[in-house]
């Protein structure tokens, strides 16, 4: 059986090569799309479960495509880029990634990242819902209701809103945040979570530049304050 | 037609005349409009005619109006009176308008000329070529002014810039000559205009107009006009130059991020499949896999630093500083490293309530990992690394001391050059010999020191300074 269906959008035919043949001797079922524009029309065909795209393609950059495909789905993204800055990762994960590689990568780097991307905690931990005036959030059939309005998060944005919500009132370090949501490997990406949290603060938030939801522990982590503190 | 203008004077005299020897009325009145009538010829048409109208009025006048009438002779001395009047009033009349005609004429030249810079203005090629430009004017200037011949000599190439054969009138050596002169000069008689050009106190050369010549005030904002535009044309050269020489520094910059690109495409298909074939090799294969992979990494590494050295030789890092918390760069470096230190004791000592570095921090990480890489390097294997922090005068100097054998003085200085390795380590192959070198790139970006302090045989230890952040206080 398939462990899921992965697109992998890449300009250099080697890399597409390597990549099927690994994936496939892992369970993958890989597509391989040569462009981004490739990509985003074998995606509603397809269905994958997770796309793996590079950064730095001619024509539709990696960006481009990851903002277009976020407009139309929550399928996991993974970025796969040469390039290593801070400033590099921020802006894939701002456009709408859920992760970020750089290459040259280690495949058990990559499965571990495959792995946590596609992973999803079994929504009976945590709590059942979250009410107060201007937020909603039902945890069963991953509904969240903002001022009045319905909010569509990305998985990795739902995930980190359940942690943060079952911690209620406890800060949350960095670490901790970072396994729960992404998996054991991760612990050293405090950027990951300054991006996801502004994101998720741009969506419940009524003022995202001063929160009352998600609050900033600095040098730490984040605290959840349901309106009962608030 | 001046003799179409006399008859026509003395007509209208006889017209007056005519007039009042049909309707009967006084002298007086007869005298005034002949008056009017000089008055008229004198102001249209001019001295000359208004003489020979005054003459033939007073002849009329005396014959068919004064008494004895009939007669041209005059007894009574007021028409001496009445003749002598007409002729003043001819000549004052006729000299007011004159100099009133002349005034005008003088305004329609002027205003030619000016229409005439105006033209030579707007037909100015203005180029971003100095050369170009003045070669242009040199006939545009002919063509507009109507001259014979335009020569101009540019100091700054020295070349004679010439419309034609004709311009041969005036020498090289008179433009040379004319150069270093404050003032134009206009000889009518030679027919030429000679002017320097220059801007402010700079000559920049000189120009000579040769044929019709326009005023010498003319030829003054001629000169003043070429060397405006020289100057303008120069301005342009100048700055298309640093356009050219900052698309040069893009084009590097690009180019570098392309060969990143293109070293790092092939590597990252390598590394996929050999760590693909590891993970499921048996253990005769695993030994050669596994230098594959190394290997890969150290082609990776190499690549990374030859790009990063290039990027800072060109003046190409881009800094984004912002506060960062020191103990996170040093743990995060450590966390990079955790390969390369797991059989070394690393202790780190950050002081609590140390301020955030201003920095870039993906750069200042880099340099923290470049110091303890080169400890791992060049130490025993299993020797104690310390990783310390403190806020030293204002500044957060960061430190790795090693107890590795130390450097020699004289070595001290060499070891941040590019591919400089300590006489010990010359035929060790490991690392690139750049690591030091791009930390003191990075640092020197930062407008920051960096140096390093060593006891022969006790060890060494590596520092650089960050500027404290002003805002806060954390660590």
């Amino acid at each position: 059986m398939s462990a899921g269906k992965i697109l992998v959008v890449d300009d250099d035919p080697q890399i597409r090569r390597v990549m099927k043949a690994t994936l496939v001797g892992h369970n993958y079922e890989v597509i391989e799309a040569r462009t981004g524009e490739d990509a985003l029309e074998k995606t509603p065909q397809e269905m994958p479960n997770l796309v793996l795209l590079d950064m730095n393609m001619p024509g539709m950059g990696g960006l481009e495509t990851c903002r277009a495909l976020r407009a139309g789905s929550d399928i996991p993204v993974i970025i796969l880029s040469v390039r290593n800055s801070e400033k590099d990762k921020v802006a894939a994960l701002d456009a709408g990634a859920d992760d970020y590689v750089t290459k040259p990568f280690s495949i058990e780097e990559l499965l571990a990242r495959i792995r946590a991307a596609l992973r999803r905690t079994s929504p009976e931990s945590g709590p059942p819902a979250f009410h107060s005036d201007d937020l909603e959030i039902d945890f069963q059939s991953r509904r969240v209701h903002a001022r009045s309005k319905d909010v569509r998060l990305t998985p990795k944005e739902f995930e980190l809103l359940r942690y943060l919500v079952a911690h209620a009132g406890k800060p949350v370090t960095h670490r901790e945040l970072l396994q729960a949501v992404w998996g054991p490997d991760y612990g050293d990406e405090p950027e990951y979570l300054r991006v996801f949290v502004n994101q998720l603060r741009k969506k419940i938030e009524a003022n995202p530049a001063k929160p009352k939801y998600i609050l900033t522990e600095p040098w730490l982590g984040y605290r959840f304050v349901g309106s009962t503190e608030g | 037609m001046k003799a179409l203008r006399f008859g026509l004077s003395v007509l209208l005299v006889a017209a007056v005349l005519a007039l009042y020897r049909a309707v009967h009325v006084n002298n007086t009145t007869v005298a005034l409009s002949l008056l009017l009538a000089i008055l008229g010829i004198s102001a249209w048409w001019g001295l000359a005619e208004a003489t020979v109208a005054s003459v033939a009025a007073v002849l009329g006048f005396n014959y068919w109006f004064l008494p004895p009438v009939g007669t041209l002779t005059i007894q009574d001395p007021q028409n001496w009176v009445a003749l002598l009047v007409f002729l003043a009033t001819a000549v004052t009349a006729s000299q007011l308008s004159e100099r009133g005609r002349r005034r005008a004429a003088e305004a329609e030249a002027r205003r030619t000329e000016i229409e005439r810079l105006y033209a030579l203005v707007q037909s100015m090629m203005f180029s971003g070529n100095a050369r170009k430009t003045i070669r242009e004017f040199v006939h545009t200037v002919v063509r507009v002014f109507g001259c014979r011949a335009a020569a101009l000599y540019y100091r700054s190439t020295e070349e004679f810039f010439r419309s034609g054969p004709e311009s041969n009138v005036v020498t090289d050596h008179e433009l040379l000559a004319e150069a270093e002169i404050e003032d134009v000069s206009v000889d009518s008689g030679r027919e030429v205009a000679l002017g320097p050009v220059r801007l402010g106190l700079r000559p920049l050369g000189s120009m000579a107009l040769i044929g019709r010549l326009p005023s010498e005030q003319m030829v003054r904002a001629i000169v003043n006009l070429i060397a405006l535009t020289i100057e303008r044309a120069r301005a342009l050269e100048e700055a298309s130059h640093a356009e050219a020489a900052r698309q040069g520094e893009v084009l590097k910059s690009a180019l570098l991020d392309s060969l990143a690109h293109d070293i790092k495409t092939p590597l990252t298909s390598i590394k996929a499949a050999v760590t693909s074939l590891l993970s499921s090799s048996d253990h005769s294969e695993r030994e050669l896999l596994t230098i594959i992979n190394e290997e890969t990494d150290r082609l990776n590494r190499l690549a990374a630093e030859v790009i990063e050295m290039a990027r800072i030789e060109a003046g190409k890092l881009h800094l984004e500083k912002r506060p960062v918390a020191v103990a996170e760069l040093i743990s995060g470096a450590l966390a990079d490293l955790a390969p390369a230190i797991q059989n070394r004791p690393v202790k780190v000592r950050v002081p609590d309530g140390l301020p955030a570095a201003e920095a870039d921090h993906d750069f200042a990480m880099q340099v923290v990992k470049h110091f303890v890489e080169n400890a791992v390097k060049y130490t025993p294997e299993g020797s104690p690394i310390d990783v310390s922090a403190e806020l030293k005068s204002g500044k957060i100097v960061i430190g790795v001391t090693d107890r590795g054998p130390g450097i020699e003085e004289n070595e001290r200085v060499r070891i941040f050059d590019k591919f400089y390795r300590g006489r010990r380590h010359r035929f060790d192959t490991k690392g690139t010999g750049m690591g030091l070198a791009i930390a003191k790139g990075i640092v020197e970006a930062h407008g920051e020191r960096i140096w390093v302090e060593s006891e022969p045989g006790q060890g060494s230890a590596f520092y650089f300074s960050l500027a404290a952040s002003p805002g806060g206080r954390h660590t």
